[in-house]
């Protein structure tokens, strides 16, 4: 095995390829906050990729509620016992990572689902923890609480699917991180399902082989985020790119969100896959669960968030979500205005920060006709 | 069975290891006849002296499985001057021929170094400058043959879905909701043939070659795999081993047992027997 970095654990840790970083870096980050679950980004994922024979159960986007929602069945609570109690107690991660917990004879430590685990996508969705006594009421955190975890593959620096594959049939793109899974090599030994632990690989029964997001490659070469980016109607999702920690840049708003400021975190770092999904962890969830989920730092960023409203450049960062289908490869706030722009610095978007109010009267003369409030 | 199997299993690393041939040579018998022979039931099979080979684990390359279900299979060969054959048999008490997520379909292959007349090379599939040919049958291929490729209906009886896009879109513009299928990746579907004519030149290499020329066929019953696989002796394909009466070559063999979830590098294996043609 080589040894490789993982900026997301603070230390190297073993892999079984030298650690190479593509040219840049795909990525997302999610505001978890602002996810209603409403799922178009499932369904426009579903539409544009996986309408075929054979992918009926196969949903390379899904939005899971949490802490009983999972897709597949138990994906993260199984290999997390399987990984067992890990030490976490700062920056650098001092437990085992899937790769170092790998059992004789195999890359990592891993496990193949049940086929009846994909039979639930929506298991688990809007459960809460518990019930609130009569007369109780919340304070934050939540002592009762639910939230909701949109996932595509986390197009991971050192991927799991890619490692435990024999065939080399998973490859990652230097140019923009993108991990892909070349249907014409892949002989469907499902070893890429078994050790994703994201379980964001799936099995085509009727093609006999694997299938797995594929980052929208085609809209990102044109400059263009994600379907599932773009037809968030909460506007809870940008996508572009990501650079190493040594290479930030903060003009480039994941940069920002992520290094700069640590407001977005990776989904379960002590994996060792340094996953490229961020998340804006949930203000209202209790910081144990979340420290388990997120990694380090998830309190800081629930602090960070609640003061967002007095911080223009990060609510301006922030305002660029949704804002436009192209990637927003720098930004930068103006006054009230933030700008995004694209490869090239030209400009791609311009939002306000701040929507202007407009008081329209009661009367409307052009039309000769009162206006009602029903709202 | 056990002591005969370490035995076996000993003289085969001796073997590799370019020590004189101890174990039982596989002779290929001559029988009458012409073009491909796959019929695991003929009475050819009865001039053919058995030869049992142990099945080991494969525990060289990542991931592997210590402990195979399989540990021996019979194996009779026979040649009719235009086609060279093997009947491989194994115990396999579960019929495994529905490939789903957490089903694994039975696989049996035989490999021969393709320049068949030099030093053989790496048993595992070969190593660079060393390439080998592996016809693999695939139990889930002969049930494509024998009673049609799985609808999703067929293998999810209860499944609905509204409409497919080769339902509403003209070929072309479906095909690419095909996944694998549209791109005519191989493993997808048997297609005349339940056997794949495969070559490598080591490990993560096997490649199926353009020009498929094995044929076979495998019938399970009363516990027992019966696969036939042949191919000719002689074909234009430059990745081919060429045989001819007389020459002393070698076979390699691997077995899956789908039931015990074995796949790919997760099987067992037997290194070079010594294969000798028939006049």
């Amino acid at each position: 095995m080589a040894k490789v970095y993982n900026w997301q654990i603070g230390r190297e840790m073993d892999y079984p390829y030298e650690g190479k970083r593509p040219e840049k870096q795909f990525a997302m980050i999610f505001d978890t906050n602002k996810c209603i679950a409403c799922q178009t980004c499932t369904v426009a994922c579903k539409t544009t990729w996986t309408p075929g024979r054979g992918q009926e159960y196969m949903y390379w986007n899904n939005v899971e509620t949490k802490p009983y929602g999972y897709y597949p069945l138990g994906w993260d609570v199984n290999i997390l016992e399987k990984l067992g109690v890990q030490e976490m107690d700062g920056p650098v991660y001092k437990g085992k990572t899937l790769f170092d917990a790998a059992p004789t004879g195999e890359v990592i430590l891993g496990y193949l689902p049940e086929d009846i685990d994909y039979a639930h996508p929506n298991i688990g969705e809007d459960d809460c923890t518990g019930l609130m006594p009569q007369g109780a009421h919340l304070t934050m955190p939540h002592m009762q609480w639910m939230f909701y975890l949109p996932r595509i593959c986390n197009h991971c620096t050192y991927p799991a699917c890619l490692a435990a594959c024999p065939r080399q049939s998973i490859y990652k793109r230097s140019e923009d991180g993108i991990v892909l899974l070349d249907q014409s090599r892949c002989r469907g030994y499902r070893e890429c399902v078994k050790g994703c632990p994201y379980k964001k690989v799936y099995f085509n029964a009727q093609t006999r082989v694997s299938e797995k997001c594929i980052g929208c490659y085609p809209a990102v070469e044109g400059g263009r985020q994600t379907q599932c980016t773009i037809t968030c109607i909460g506007k809870i999702r940008i996508q572009g790119f990501l650079n190493a920690p040594e290479k930030v840049n903060e003009d480039n708003p994941l940069d920002y969100f992520v290094h700069v400021r640590k407001l977005a975190l990776p989904l379960y770092p002590q994996f060792g896959l340094e996953p490229n999904t961020y998340y804006i962890p949930p203000i209202h969830v209790p910081p144990v669960y979340l420290r388990q989920m997120f990694g380090w730092g998830v309190e800081e960023a629930i602090a960070t968030y609640k003061t967002v409203a007095q911080d223009k450049k990060l609510l301006g960062a922030l305002t660029l979500f949704g804002a436009t289908p192209e990637i927003s490869h720098y930004f930068r706030v103006d006054g009230d205005t933030v700008i995004g722009y694209d490869a090239k610095q030209a400009e791609v978007v311009r939002v306000p920060i701040k929507e202007p109010i407009v008081i329209r009267p009661v009367y409307d003369a052009t039309h000769k006709a009162y206006r009602t409030n029903i709202t | 069975m056990r002591s005969r199997s370490l035995a076996l299993a000993l003289v085969a690393t001796l073997a590799s290891a370019g020590t004189a041939w101890a174990q039982v040579p596989l002779n290929v018998v001559r029988v009458r006849g012409a073009g491909p022979i796959i019929d695991s039931a003929a009475p050819l099979w009865k001039q053919s002296r058995p030869v049992h080979v142990a099945m080991l684990p494969q525990t060289v390359t990542l991931p592997h499985n210590d402990h195979p279900s399989i540990h021996e299979i019979t194996v009779r060969a026979v040649h009719n001057g235009g086609w060279i054959a093997f009947l491989i048999e194994w115990e396999d008490s579960t019929l495994s021929e529905r490939v789903v997520l957490d089903n694994f379909g039975d696989q049996v292959a035989v490999e021969l170094p393709i320049d068949a007349k030099g030093a053989p090379p790496s048993p595992m599939m070969g190593n660079p400058g060393g390439r080998v040919n592996i016809m693999q049958w695939r139990a889930a291929f002969q049930h494509d043959i024998d009673k049609g490729p799985p609808t999703v209906r067929d293998l999810y009886p209860n499944a609905w879905a509204d409409v497919y896009p080769d339902e509403i879109l003209n070929a072309s513009d479906a095909r690419p909701y095909s996944g694998a299928l549209g791109i005519e990746n191989p493993i997808s579907r048997g297609t005349a043939s339940p056997v794949l004519d495969q070559m490598a030149e080591g490990w993560g290499t096997m490649t199926v070659k353009p020009d498929q020329h094995a044929l076979g066929k495998g019938v399970w019953k009363d516990g027992t795999w019966r696969v036939v696989i042949t191919r000719p002796m002689v074909s234009d394909d430059a990745n081919a081993p060429r045989f001819e009466p007389g020459l002393q070559t070698f076979a390699a063999f691997a077995v899956w047992d789908g039931g015990s979830r074995e796949v790919g590098a997760r099987k067992a294996w037997a290194s070079w027997v010594p294969l000798v043609i028939g006049r």
